[in-house]
Parts: structure tokens; C-alpha cells; sequence
């Protein structure tokens, strides 16, 4: 009997110390894992597909698909690599972030490889930094848009976190904390060199292009202050603001001002007017937090440099007239024209709203949002209902769908679809 | 029935010749952490399906309020940044660029941990002693936030008589409402006099089967400038490492 018990009680005994085991491992952690190394790297692949619905009455889908096939559909894949890393010696670290697409549809089979970011940059001080090389600065308090973005390419209102290629600079970042009511005090000097092969989107060659921007904390509200000299681009200045006025309430606002900016104009015959003047745009927003984690963002844009409603209109007629008469004159004016009546945000009045919702129907890591973006003039709108699951460790899923609306001669009832479907898995190493 | 129980805390406070609360409350504050060190924290989230999602951040505090804490893990995490002083909250993200304002109720991780038990900074910072009371192995200490700012309005802290270091809290929202407990575990001798829970664990009746756990390891004096602890500085922060 006895000698019958004692494997029963061994086999307790080391049941019970391997769940105790398996609860200290449950439980263990040791900083030494996480020493910082000399050289790291990280990133995400990302698998996207996307199915164009095309609006072939619209303007900018008659110009975009000039000399192509006619579709109704269009379905493409996207394969993305995007690499991050940092080299560390003494005071030194260069950083930089790249990016590899892959992208086929129906049209098209091409790649793109690009540097977002590449830089390096040293610290005498913790409250002094100069860096040289390829970066992206963001500047500005917008959610969906920033005014005083005025050394960045400019931002995808329907992705605005989407991580956006630099340009080759040299900065400085000097930060005092003199306490009290001003509790910080940052300067950030540019200098935004374009030459032929170096910033040639930016603007003309042969300018320096000095920018900076001064930060402060000032009793609980940032402010920020902007310019940028005369060079490549006209010169510019402007100013946002954010700040908490209850813990889940947030307001923020931007200024700019862009002087002697020309802005070419066409009538319906194609007759271009290069206007010149100065512009003001700014936007404001908030952000509010509920108890049930709804968050609500709202930003009314005012686009200085935009097209007003009757301006736009008069481009539209353009474009009907040259693409009626098969006017190849006017169909080449209307296409030298629609970089800037096409850009995204060509209007001068949005407003944009998001709500989005926290571990929703019970699922942690589910977040579904919807978001709006109208042209208040033109009352054209896009609504975009999306579904985000974060529950996998190191993979991310989104599914999302866009939906124009507005008619014949509006902002969005213009564009190349009316509705796109799209899905991504990405996943991050 | 909590508000009787905080009612009798609020009167049953000691006489003015014994434990003064207050004193006790920045007892537990100096005993919990320094006023100024730098920490590593795992952060584990579990689901009622048992499974889990893991954090690990680098924290650095400088006197009563202000904190930085750097994500090293996971890698869709890594390289976030997030910034407290006082009442402001910022999140910096590397592929956004620039940092957001956050609030203390949120929770970065999509913990039952939020951003105010991620960036806590000193219980007498935010919270002055309404009530104490006096048990054989404890003292319970009722606490009302200073301002509308704090996440929580009000706390019940057990403290441990023989280390003087809390043991359990409960949360309440400004309704009476029980937001979470968070329970003290695991007292550990990180070196330099530093001895207090290596583990804290929470859950919360509005998230229920959901459990957070978190972990420290490497919490030591350092000494920071000011100016790390700044938005500009923020895409700087892993450099501080050592």
C-alpha cells in the first residue's frame, strides 16, 4: 500500500513544482534582457489590398486614365517593407527609416524603394542637438492637416499617422526648462538646402531655404511659433497652440501665413490667371475622451491657398469641354493644371470628424472608427467606416472602406472612385 | 456600502499626537521609489481566454511630477515615448513624428492598467489624506484627489505597518464607483536601500476576467536634467540608456 502511494505522492510533488514553476516563469523579468545595443533594427511588412470602384464621369478620372484602358474596377495588391534602425558611437546616432513597395494591378506591376529618413546626430549636451541628413520634421498641432507643416511633405488626411519620406537637412534642437509658468523653452533652427538633385520637389534650385520653429510650455498650453525665410517656397510664418481643458478634453489650433504665394486660376475656356498674393489658412480641433473610451476628433480646416467652390467649378467645365470636344490643347492645359486643382484637400473649406471606439463590443483590441471629411462649400463629402484589431501580438489589421459622395462639378464627387475597399495585415519585427 | 465604509475612514481618523497621514502618505511615496530613479517595468495583459500581451518600458522621474516612459517591447510598441508633467500627458510616436496630448484615463497599452498607473507620479503630488485608521498589521489611508485632473477621485490605501509600503488600493471614480484594486506583491531588495513590491497586479469590475500585471526590475537613483523631460526631447529618450 505504502510503496503504491509513493509514486502517487511524487508525481504530485512534481506536478506542483512545475506549475509553481511554470507561475514564477509567468511572472519573471529581468532588465539585463533589454540592454541597449550599439546597432538595432525593427520594422513592419505589410500586405495591402485595395479594390478601386471608378467613377468614369468624374474629371480627375478622365485625366488619369487618359490613354488607358477603361475600367470600372480596379484591384491592386501593395507589398511594403519598411526598415528602422539605429547605429549608436559615443555622442553620435544615426537613425533611418526606409521604404519598400511592391504594387500590381490590373494597369500596373512597379516598385519604389525610398529613404524616409537617414541622419545623424550628435549631442554635447541633453539640452543641445545638431543633426545633418534626411529628415522628417512635423511641425504643427492638426490632426487631418498642418498649416505650418512648412518643412514636410504634406499629409494624408485619410491616414494621417502614416509615416512620410524627409528631406535632406540640417537642424539644431536647443531646450531650456527655466521652471515656473514657462516650463519650457525649445528652438529648432533649419536649413533646407534644394538643388537639382537634392529637395527638387520642394521648390526652385539654388536657395538655402532657413526655417525654425520656437516651442514653449507655458502654463499647461504648447505654443508654437514657425517661419520660414523666402527661398524655394515664398516666405511663411504662423503659430499653433494645444492644450487640456479638462484631462479628456483637448483643444488645438494652427495659423499661417504665406506671403506673395502664386496661385494659378483657370476659367472654363482654359484661360490660366496666375494670381499672387498673400494667404491665410488655419485650422482649429478638438479631441474629447468619454468614460466608455469614445474618442472624438473634430478640425475645421480653412485652406488659404485652396480653390473656392466657383473656382473649382470653372475647372470641372475645363475639363468636360476639352475631354466633349477632344480638344488635345485643352485636355494637355487641364492636365498641367490638375496638380494643383488635384492635390488632395484642393478646397478651401473642411471640416473633418472622427469618432473611434475602444475594445468595442467587448473585444480588447477591436477598434472600430468612423471618419468624415466634407468640403463645406461644395457640401461633397467622404465617409470612411474602418475596423482595427491589435489582439495578436505584433500583427495589426485593418479593414476599411471609403465612400464619396457629392455631384457632378464638387470636390469628391470629381475624384477618380467613388468607393475603395481596402484591407491590411502588418505585421512588426 | 462604500461610502459608509469612506464615511467611517474620513471620521475615525487618528489623533493629531499619533501617525500624522499625510507624513505616513510621503513615507510610502519615498519608500515605493525614490524621487528620482530610472526603472525597467513589464507590463502583462490578460485576457479571460488566458491569453496574453506583454509590455516593456523604460521609465525615468524627476522629483513629485515628472515622468518619461520609453516602450522597448513590443515591436509594433517600440520607440513610443510617453511624457508626463503634473497634469499633461503627451504621446510620442517615431512614425508619426511628433508627440499628442493623452489623458491620464486612457491606456496606451490597451492595459486595465491606464496611462495615470503607467506615469504615476506621487501619491502626495495628487491626493491629500482625508481619513486614517489604525489596524494591528496596517494602517488604511482615505484619499481625495486634489483637482478634477486625477484619474481617480478618490483612493483606499492599506499599508503595511512593518514597511510602510501600500499592500492594496482601490480606485473610485467621483460616483462612489470601484474602478480597480491594485495589489501589491512580491517585496524585493533592489539595492541602494531601495526595497519595496516587485509586482503589482489589477483588475477592475468594469473589465471583468481581464488581469494586469506589472513587473520592476533595475529601479535605481539617477539623476536626470530637465530637459529630458520635454517634447522636443522625447525621439532622444532611448539614448539615455546605459
Amino acid at each position: 500500500m505504502k510503496l503504491a502511494e509513493k509514486p502517487r505522492r511524487i508525481a504530485v510533488l512534481l506536478l506542483l513544482a512545475w506549475a509553481a514553476s511554470g507561475q514564477a516563469q509567468e511572472y519573471s523579468f529581468d532588465a539585463a534582457e533589454f540592454e541597449k545595443k550599439p546597432f538595432e533594427l525593427g520594422g513592419y511588412v505589410e500586405l495591402k489590398q485595395e479594390a478601386f470602384y471608378l467613377n468614369r464621369a468624374a474629371a480627375f478620372y478622365q485625366l488619369g486614365f487618359l490613354d488607358q484602358p477603361q475600367r470600372e474596377r480596379l484591384d491592386r495588391t501593395t507589398g511594403t517593407l519598411q526598415l528602422t534602425g539605429t547605429l549608436r558611437q559615443g555622442i553620435g546616432t544615426f537613425s533611418f527609416r526606409t521604404n519598400s513597395e511592391v504594387r500590381r494591378d490590373q494597369l500596373a506591376h512597379d516598385h519604389d524603394n525610398s529613404i524616409f529618413e537617414a541622419a545623424y546626430s550628435i549631442r554635447p549636451s541633453p539640452g543641445f542637438t545638431l543633426e545633418a541628413g534626411k529628415r522628417a520634421l512635423k511641425w504643427g498641432k492638426g490632426y487631418a492637416w498642418n498649416p505650418i507643416g512648412f518643412v514636410e511633405r504634406p499629409k494624408d488626411a485619410n491616414d494621417p499617422q502614416l509615416a512620410r519620406e524627409g528631406f535632406v537637412m540640417v537642424d539644431a534642437d536647443w531646450i531650456a526648462s527655466p521652471g515656473g509658468d514657462l516650463q519650457t523653452v525649445a528652438f529648432t533652427p533649419v536649413l533646407l538646402p534644394v538643388r537639382d538633385n537634392v529637395n527638387s520637389d520642394f521648390g526652385s534650385s539654388g536657395h538655402a531655404n532657413p526655417a525654425a520653429k520656437l516651442y514653449l510650455l507655458y502654463r499647461d498650453t504648447d505654443i508654437d511659433f514657425a517661419w520660414q525665410g523666402k527661398g524655394s517656397r515664398p516666405a511663411r510664418f504662423g503659430m499653433d497652440f494645444s492644450r487640456n481643458l479638462a484631462s479628456n478634453f483637448e483643444i488645438h489650433g494652427e495659423w499661417a501665413r504665406i506671403l506673395d504665394s502664386p496661385r494659378p486660376v483657370t476659367d472654363a475656356a482654359g484661360v490660366v490667371t496666375n494670381e499672387v498674393g498673400n494667404t491665410t489658412s488655419y485650422l482649429v480641433g478638438a479631441r474629447y475622451l468619454t468614460a466608455a473610451d469614445t474618442t472624438y476628433i473634430a478640425e475645421y480646416y480653412r485652406n488659404g491657398s485652396g480653390y473656392s467652390e466657383r473656382e473649382a467649378q470653372q475647372f470641372y467645365e475645363l475639363v468636360d469641354t476639352a475631354f466633349t470636344t477632344g480638344n488635345d490643347a485643352l485636355i494637355q492645359k487641364a492636365l498641367s493644371l490638375s496638380q494643383g486643382y488635384g492635390r488632395p484637400n484642393a478646397g478651401k473649406d473642411y471640416v473633418y470628424f472622427r469618432v473611434q471606439q475602444k475594445d468595442a463590443l467587448g473585444i480588447v483590441y477591436f477598434a472600430p472608427a468612423v471618419t468624415a471629411i466634407m468640403n463645406l462649400q461644395d457640401r461633397s463629402y467622404q465617409l470612411m467606416p474602418e475596423a482595427q484589431y491589435t489582439g495578436f501580438t505584433n500583427l495589426e489589421l485593418r479593414a476599411r472602406l471609403l465612400l464619396l459622395h457629392g455631384g457632378s462639378g464638387t470636390d469628391f464627387g470629381e475624384k477618380q472612385a467613388s468607393e475603395k475597399i481596402e484591407f491590411y495585415a502588418r505585421y512588426y519585427f | 456600502m462604500n461610502k459608509l465604509l469612506w464615511l467611517f475612514l474620513c471620521f475615525a481618523s487618528l489623533p493629531a499626537a499619533a501617525v500624522d497621514g499625510t507624513e505616513l502618505l510621503k513615507k510610502v511615496d519615498r519608500n515605493l521609489e525614490p524621487e528620482t530613479y530610472e526603472s525597467y517595468r513589464k507590463l502583462i495583459d490578460i485576457q479571460p481566454d488566458g491569453t496574453s500581451k506583454e509590455s516593456v518600458l523604460y521609465t525615468m522621474k524627476k522629483g513629485r511630477d515628472k515622468v518619461v516612459a520609453l516602450f522597448l517591447a513590443p515591436p509594433s510598441d517600440k520607440g513610443r515615448v510617453t511624457l508626463r508633467l503634473g497634469d499633461n500627458m503627451w504621446l510620442y510616436m517615431p512614425e508619426v513624428g511628433r508627440a499628442i496630448r493623452i489623458t491620464s484615463l486612457q491606456s496606451v497599452t490597451g492595459s486595465v492598467f491606464n496611462n495615470a498607473d503607467i506615469m504615476r507620479i506621487d501619491y502626495s503630488a495628487e491626493y491629500t489624506v482625508e481619513g486614517m485608521e489604525e489596524q494591528n498589521d496596517a494602517y488604511l489611508l482615505a484619499l481625495k484627489a486634489k483637482t478634477d485632473d486625477v484619474a481617480y477621485d478618490r483612493l483606499k490605501m492599506r499599508i503595511d505597518k512593518q514597511f510602510l509600503l501600500p499592500v492594496t488600493i482601490e480606485c473610485y471614480a467621483a460616483s462612489g464607483l470601484l474602478i480597480k484594486t491594485l495589489r501589491f506583491k512580491d517585496i524585493k531588495d533592489f539595492g541602494d536601500g531601495i526595497k519595496r513590491p516587485a509586482t503589482m497586479e489589477t483588475d477592475s469590475p468594469l473589465q471583468k476576467g481581464y488581469k494586469s500585471v506589472m513587473l520592476w526590475s533595475g529601479l535605481k537613483k539617477r539623476d536626470f536634467p530637465d530637459e529630458v523631460f520635454t517634447l522636443n526631447y522625447l525621439p532622444r529618450v532611448q539614448e539615455l540608456r546605459k
